[in-house]
């Protein structure tokens, strides 16, 4: 966790009112991970109290960039649109705990679901380098909401899904995840709770509808590792990427709790915001 | 150890004289007001409350600051029952959860205090979600307690405190009398805890659901179990949601505390973006931020004229404009609460920056700055809210 400078290199609109923005911030991505997010501070100080939590979109370290994709849904998201390249904000980062591929995965599935692209998207591109095949599924409500492909690495397969049928699949993109989830060995999602609930589901079920084993689990040996902890994480078919109100983003002020299978709330900022799916409780209204 | 103490009630009667502290007089016996404008500014010798060395001195006498410019600034706050702060910017409970938090990005030694987040006698898991949400110049927050309970606040940061050269002040909460006397009791003697806040802005289980905070009654009854049950610094947080708080402040003074926290945040609500309910999971919110200054501003205000006891101003602190109008306003120190979270790095820097400013006017403490905003008295005892008096 950093706080530093970080100046605009682009910013642009790349669907109606979601924005795709270039940050030079080498401090802040040192050392980050796909999953992890900046906490950004608009400019309006007087009226805007709150930072931005922004997942990290892509990272280049080459560059020392990264970009945040966002929907203007407010005064602070609208200020961020206002900046000019050449402009200087402040982000504190890399915050919160990362998605955890098991080295032995070869398949990754990743589901999106909206603006859950977001949260997902840096994933694509670690997995790549690390030689895993990658297939996104994307949700969105009509064709003209849906992530450029153009956007996204070549390497990954892209199906997409519509409520409308605009483009691609004619409904939820759950649908499409029975298809893939035999070819999977580990899935990553982040979008509306209800995706992400009917994902966990899914989940939960899995073995006993494919008759697959648990991944990476030793056969009668081995410590089971702690709920919550990377290793577990590692091991767990689904990981989520989960949103929140938020307030500080490091953990102090327990705003943006969730709530878990077991134990007190856990905070997005700090537990998460990348979790195993059987960490949460999916069944309670929050 | 505790039976030596006097027992005082609610109600004051029985307030022994010798409780008052002797050197912790808060308000400006004499403020030089018109004379403090010349160019050397006032010298305020010592405590204020050295009222016969108090005087201001004309343009002739004295050393100007440039001459003699002073490089020592003692910014020391004395909170009472040996709690002495290095400097007067404190960070309000909440907002920096346990002072670990923050890790690197803050130097949290530098802090005049940390109070953290509000500790109950059981774990509480808090409020549904959404529990915050921005508002305009502000924050709604309705966390709801959420901490692990009060032996594990202890075993697990207590030992971590203890190495620390900052105090750390216990934000304590409860839902009846026995609830905080038997936390506070947990805390009593456990190195590393340096001082109690009673967050009283809880509903009273015992009293149907009815706020300590808004009750003078319960509020000194509280106040008094605490008292009794412990030698620690002894700081209570005033509500702002109340009609009149002086006959409050006052029924907590003469309850045995050290020094009032004001305010605690107002209550609010937001509304969902489909309008179909409110926003946050609990409906109503506590209200902090700049949009609340100007009401902790009158609490202090009306508060530093009720009671001799040090105050300590929260609410809407965002730049070194925000301390010294809590200051003037007659509060001893202040807190930061909801500017942490857009610039975690601030408490630090209004430590410097009023410094800075008292280096700037001439002053070798930011004592001179206390109160000046307050009516001018001309004798050095208040009248300490004798109106409620029956």
């Amino acid at each position: 966790m950093r706080l530093a400078g970080a100046e605009l290199v682009e910013s642009r609109e790349i669907l109606p009112g979601q924005w795709l923005q270039t940050y030079r911030a080498p401090d802040i991505i040192a050392g980050a991970r796909a999953g992890q997010f900046v906490h950004v501070r608009a400019g309006d100080y007087s009226g805007l109290v709150l930072r931005r939590p922004f997942s990290i979109n892509t990272m280049d370290l080459a560059t020392g960039t990264l970009t945040i994709h966002f929907r203007v849904i407010g005064r602070g998201t609208a200020w961020f649109t206002f900046l000019r390249p050449g402009d200087r904000i402040e982000m504190l980062g890399p915050l919160g705990r990362p998605f955890e591929v098991d080295p032995r995965s070869r398949h990754l599935l990743l589901i999106a679901g909206g603006l859950g692209m977001a949260g997902v998207r840096s994933l694509t591109d670690e997995a790549i380098r690390g030689g895993r095949q990658v297939t996104l599924l994307f949700g969105a409500a009509t064709a003209r909401d849906v992530y450029p492909s153009s956007l996204l690495p070549d390497e990954v397969e892209y199906v997409v899904a519509t409520d409308d049928g605009s483009m691609g699949h004619h409904g939820f993109v759950t649908e499409l995840v029975p298809e893939y989830e035999g070819w999977a060995d580990q899935a990553f999602a982040c979008g509306p709770l209800p995706m992400l609930r009917a994902l966990a589901r899914l989940a939960a079920t899995r073995r006993d509808r494919l008759g697959v084993a648990t991944l990476g689990r030793k056969r009668g040996g081995g410590r089971p590792a702690v709920a919550g902890s990377a290793a577990a994480r590692r091991k767990a078919f689904l990981q989520v990427s989960m949103e929140q109100n938020m307030g500080c983003a490091v953990g102090a002020c327990l705003g943006c709790v969730v709530k878990a299978a077991a134990g007190p709330p856990v905070r997005v900022c700090r537990e998460g915001p990348v979790f195993a799916a059987e960490e949460l409780d999916w069944a309670g209204g929050w | 150890m505790k039976a030596r103490r006097r027992v005082v009630t609610a109600s004051g009667a029985a307030v022994p004289a010798k409780r008052r502290p002797t050197v912790r007089r808060i308000k400006p016996a004499i403020v030089p007001v018109t004379r403090r404008d010349g160019p050397t500014g006032g010298q305020l010798t010592g405590h204020a409350a050295g009222a016969t060395s108090v005087r201001a001195t004309g343009p002739a006498e004295g050393p100007s600051p440039a001459a003699a410019p002073i490089h020592e600034v003692d910014l020391g706050v004395d909170l009472g029952r040996g709690l002495v702060l290095r400097n007067p910017v404190l960070v309000a409970s909440g907002t920096f959860g346990y002072g670990i938090e923050y890790g690197d990005v803050v130097d949290v030694q530098r802090l005049g205090a940390i109070c953290c987040k509000g500790t109950t006698l059981r774990a509480r898991s808090g409020n549904p979600t959404p529990r915050v949400t921005e508002t305009p110049g502000g924050m709604l927050n309705s966390i709801g307690l959420q901490n692990p309970g009060v032996d594990a606040v202890v075993e697990k940061y207590a030992s971590t405190w203890a190495g620390w050269q900052v105090p750390v002040i216990v934000n304590v909460a409860g839902e009846s009398i026995a609830d905080y006397v038997e936390v506070v009791r947990r805390l009593e003697g456990v190195p590393g805890i340096a001082g109690i806040e009673l967050n009283i802005s809880c509903p009273n289980v015992g009293k149907g659901g009815l706020q300590f905070a808004i009750d003078a009654e319960a509020a000194g009854a509280v106040t008094a179990a605490v008292r009794r049950a412990t030698d620690l610094p002894l700081l209570v947080k005033l509500s702002p949601n109340v009609a009149d708080v002086r006959p409050i402040a006052r029924a907590i003074e003469d309850a045995g505390a050290d020094a009032l926290t004001a305010i605690n945040t107002l209550s609010g609500i937001a509304v969902g973006p489909t309008r179909e309910r409110p926003l946050l999971g609990n409906v109503f919110g506590g209200l902090s931020g700049p949009a609340i200054k100007p009401v902790a501003l009158k609490v202090v205000y009306e508060v530093a004229q009720t009671v001799d006891i040090p105050i300590v101003g929260i609410g809407g602190v965002t730049e070194l404009a925000d301390v010294l109008d809590f200051l003037a306003v007659g509060a001893v120190a202040v807190q930061v609460g909801t500017a942490i979270f857009a610039d975690p790095t601030l408490p630090v820097r209004l430590i410097d920056e009023l410094g800075a400013e008292c280096r700037r006017r001439g002053l070798d403490s930011h004592r001179a700055l206390i109160g000046t905003a307050l009516p001018k008295r001309a004798t050095a005892t208040s009248a300490r809210g004798a109106e409620y008096r029956p």
